[in-house]
């Protein structure tokens, strides 16, 4: 590999790195350090992500699970715990603190109650009408607190025909509800059935993907809420359900089929709307290739040595590349092309070609598709902080994703990445209620703790 | 709920909670874009300043060949309720006007290569001179340092589910890595993108402090990727794909069903267990040693015990039998939605999350609305997208205060721009040279 040369304008890169570089995170003021938030999710990663990425601003941030502890602490590949929690968990506990509180009892609900007097924000996943047969709903909690901004995260809704369904929110079915899953996937052979290929089906994507983007959109629109409570004092209630959100990351389907009535189906990896975009064989793996411009493509032409034989020079637009027949065609002609080299050669092709390729700078997008394993260890997201491990008092040292962006001013930052059911209950107690060891003896004796 | 009652019907009465902010975007494809529509969907007003006359990539893109008359039902869908100018960005008086547009702005955002804003004039030192309070996004493949960023590496989508690993993780065991159908490291990074800013001006109310952010389209997903990372860590061995199969969850699985339809089914909680047995007709197994709690079930060789007994079942029933159990059983269950049940589906339109916008340009068509209710300040798609430079007068005029005649002078030096005549950047063909035009000459 050649030397990494510093760009022209590496002096601005050098700027901006003194002063967002995440080594530096925990010197600078925290965004939201004057904001409380509740967090009763239950079962769902959505509301426990939905917490973080606020936690992770510096809101203080309170999770309050069941007795025992929620469900989601056992989510976990192959069960594998580290010490009481699942793998997951250990990502989603960050900058909490964990009380447990028993919301079947009476006592445990007037106590959840007293909490809401404190708090900014309450996030709950519990199916719709769960929290009003508490006496928990938004109605009464507004009463208490009309600056509180409650946000429900949920597999159906508050309203509509099917938000009376009294089921929990999981990532998969949310996943299999989106659209999104159905369109996705590797393309059946033709006189194949799914039982002989039963790969080539409609696939979810690994990642909670799903709950992640329930997640953010609740957390985004509970920052608006907190805006708006800024200009007039009034909290609200939110209503998020995670097939929409993640719906809602869908793009043309639903205009094409009310339009054209086209339902979108699996493409494999290509993509139904785009040239050059898709995944495409190496020697040792695969290459995504990206060039959604003529001249992007064009160059990808240049750099596979087909310029003139494809007769890339009399090209004037991409359209017709665009169209189903014309992208299979490619991709056939394609394939055995790339597989001529190793995934690092033309990644490393593209990049010089943007120097001294004959259509320098342009040159086309190419990535190799990695495993997590490499992405992890990968020299450039270490030096960007994304793996920096979490050093944590219970759990040792964790590998939390962290650093998702840069700021100068209110980056997030990890702190700790979990604990242990009912951890902070001593702290908490005391701190909000001036509860003693005794009044918390007696609260666990009766279960509600 | 009593908050959310007559939600849809009083949805326009009411504003948006971000009214009154104004952002500026010099974006272009999806991940720059997309950020700033969440934004104008919550009750921003935002400027989308492109490079005349092209404008936006979107433009030019669609599904095999369709577009909505003449314009890219992508462009449409990330788009929406923002004013459009065309700024040549490569002039001094355009960044010099674009300045102005910045001092009386409270967020800008771009998606370009590293230094490239600088190279205009118009970087964060640049526009925290006009305005301190401002809060300034650079989104691109890789930020604005490091290894990658110095290697000036185009990137797109396409190449952050591959450099993050989640394309890996995507498919089923053995087979090549997948690609999503969707541009999900686009998206959900623009979403992302917009907390950090939303989370800037909460501390900017509090000190008058701007700031400047930088997101990289691969890191933001990798956020997303949550027990993969402490995996890896832990075992010392490489996260790898499971098809449909939750890893962390059991039973959570896409099954195939009697009438070739798929169905999703999750039921880790103990009596969401019990229900599945027992809709399946085994109650039995709710109690046998094998699956008797979540994290025995979790075991490789339970799982895929438990995964072949309902999938077994799955096969004997329809896809919506199978949603119909989990209703009646208490577990969570759906046959998979495709885009004729996103377009028919009552749900969806007594939320009005698919609703008809009625645009001026565009007319009548089905859109998503922001998929968030809010019950006191209701987010909401007003307009569509509209071709390049069109609203160039109405903001001259309204928020810079510059004449009808300087307008004319600024065309005249091509700092100001207006659509070329080609599809997507000029009007619908059936426009009637006025409609949805604010200043009409």
């Amino acid at each position: 590999m050649t030397e990494h040369k510093r760009p022209k304008w590496a002096a601005w890169a050098d700027h901006i790195r003194a002063q967002d570089d995440p080594a530096k995170n925990f010197e600078k003021p925290e965004a939201l350090d004057d904001l409380v938030v509740l967090d009763l999710s239950s079962r769902s990663m959505a509301g426990c992500y939905c917490s973080s990425l606020l936690a992770e601003l510096g809101a203080e941030t309170i999770r309050v699970e069941q007795p025992g502890g929620d469900l989601v602490r056992t989510y976990s590949p192959d069960g594998i715990m580290v010490k009481d929690t699942g793998l997951a968990y250990l990502q989603e506990g960050r900058n909490k603190y964990h009380v447990t509180l028993n919301l079947e009892t009476e006592e445990g609900r007037d106590l959840l109650k007293a909490f809401v007097g404190h708090v900014d924000i309450l996030i709950e996943t519990y199916p719709a009408g769960k929290m009003d047969g508490w006496g928990l709903g938004y109605e009464e909690l507004s009463k208490l607190n009309p600056r509180l901004i409650m946000c429900s995260i949920t597999g159906y809704g508050q309203f509509g025909p099917d938000s009376g369904r009294a089921q929990y929110d999981y990532d998969n079915v949310a996943q299999g509800r989106s659209g999104v899953q159905y369109a996705t996937g590797e393309v059946l052979p033709e006189g194949k059935t799914m039982e002989e290929v039963p790969y080539a089906v409609s696939t979810k994507a690994g990642p909670w993907i799903a709950w992640s983007a329930s997640a953010t959109f609740a957390a985004l629109s509970i920052l608006a809420a907190v805006h708006y409570r800024g200009l007039t004092g009034e909290g609200q209630a939110i209503d998020v359900s995670t097939p929409e959100a993640y719906e809602r990351l869908n793009d043309y389907a639903l205009h094409w089929y009310a339009d054209q009535g086209v339902c979108n189906e699996r493409f494999g990896s290509l993509d139904t709307c785009l040239w050059l975009y898709g995944f495409f064989p190496t020697k040792d793996g695969g290459v995504f290739l990206g060039g959604l411009r003529l001249e992007m493509w064009k160059a990808f032409v240049d750099i596979i040595g087909k310029y003139e034989e494809w007769k890339a020079e009399e090209w004037t637009t991409l359209a017709p590349f665009m169209k189903k027949d014309w992208q299979l065609k490619y991709q056939a002609m394609i394939n055995p092309e790339t597989a001529k080299y190793t995934s690092h050669e033309l990644t490393m092709k593209s990049i010089d070609y943007a120097k001294s390729g004959r259509l320098a700078p342009i040159t086309p997008v190419v990535a190799e598709i990695v495993p997590p394993w490499n992405t992890m260890h990968d020299e450039n997201w270490i030096d960007r902080g994304i793996f920096t491990p979490v050093q944590d008092p219970v759990y040792g040292s964790v590998v939390c994703a962290q650093a998702q962006w840069k700021s100068t001013e209110t980056p997030p930052r990890t702190k700790w990445a979990c604990r242990p059911v009912g951890y902070d209950n001593g702290h908490i107690y005391l701190r909000y209620f001036g509860f003693g060891p005794v009044k918390l003896k007696e609260l666990e004796g009766k279960g509600i703790i | 709920m009593t908050a959310f009652k007559n939600y849809v019907e009083n949805k326009h009465k009411r504003p948006g909670p971000l009214t009154g902010l104004r952002v500026l975007e010099v974006c272009t494809l999806l991940f720059g874009p997309s950020g700033p529509s969440f934004l104008a969907e919550l009750g921003a007003e935002v400027i989308k300043v492109e490079l005349p006359p092209v404008g936006d990539v979107t433009r030019s893109l669609n599904p095999f060949g369709w577009f909505y008359k003449e314009q890219s039902p992508m462009f449409m869908h990330i788009n929406p309720n923002k004013y459009y100018m065309a700024l040549d960005l490569h002039i001094d008086i355009a960044q010099d006007i674009f300045k102005e547009l910045c001092a009386k702005s409270d967020v800008v955002e771009f998606n370009l290569r590293p230094a490239v804003t600088n190279r205009w004039n118009i970087g964060y030192e640049d526009v925290k001179k006009v305005n301190p309070g401002i809060i300034y996004i650079e989104k691109n493949g890789f930020g604005q340092w490091g290894t990658y960023a110095e290697q000036d590496r185009p990137s797109n989508d396409g190449a952050a589910q591959a450099l993050s690993g989640y394309a890996w993780l995507s498919s089923f065991r053995g087979r090549p890595p997948l690609k999503q159908s969707i541009w999900i490291a686009d998206y959900y990074g623009g979403l992302m993108g917009e907390v950090a800013v939303l989370a800037a001006l909460h501390h900017r109310k509090k000190t008058g402090k701007g700031q400047f952010i930088e997101m990289s389209q691969s890191e933001n997903i990798m956020r997303a990727m949550g027990w993969v990372w402490p995996y890896q860590q832990v075992t010392q061995k490489g996260a790898e794909p499971s098809g449909n199969r939750d890893q962390c969850i059991c039973p959570a699985d896409t099954f195939l069903c009697k009438d070739n339809l798929m169905a999703a089914i999750a039921a880790p909680a103990p009596e969401e267990f019990k229900g599945l047995c027992a809709a399946m007709g085994k109650p039995e197994l709710a109690a046998d040693p094998r699956f008797k709690d979540h994290t025995t079930r979790l075991k490789d060789e339970n799982a895929l015990a438990i995964l072949k007994i309902i999938a077994d079942w799955a096969r004997s029933k329809t896809a919506d039998e199978v949603e119909e159990m989990g209703r009646k059983h208490g577990f969570a269950a759906t046959r998979l939605h495709n885009a004729i049940d996103q377009n028919t589906d009552p749900h969806r339109r007594a939320r009005g999350f698919v609703k008809e916008i009625d645009d001026p340009l565009y007319g009548r068509y089905v859109e998503h609305d922001f998929p968030v209710m809010m019950s006191r300040t209701p987010p909401k798609i007003k307009w569509t997208v509209r071709p390049v430079g069109f609203d160039n007068d109405y903001i001259m005029a309204k928020i810079l205060g510059r004449s009808q005649q300087q307008i004319s002078e600024l065309y005249g030096h091509g700092v100001l721009g207006k659509w070329k005549d080609q599809q997507g950047r000029r009007p619908p063909p059936d426009w009637d040279g006025k409609e949805g035009m604010i200043i009409r000459r």
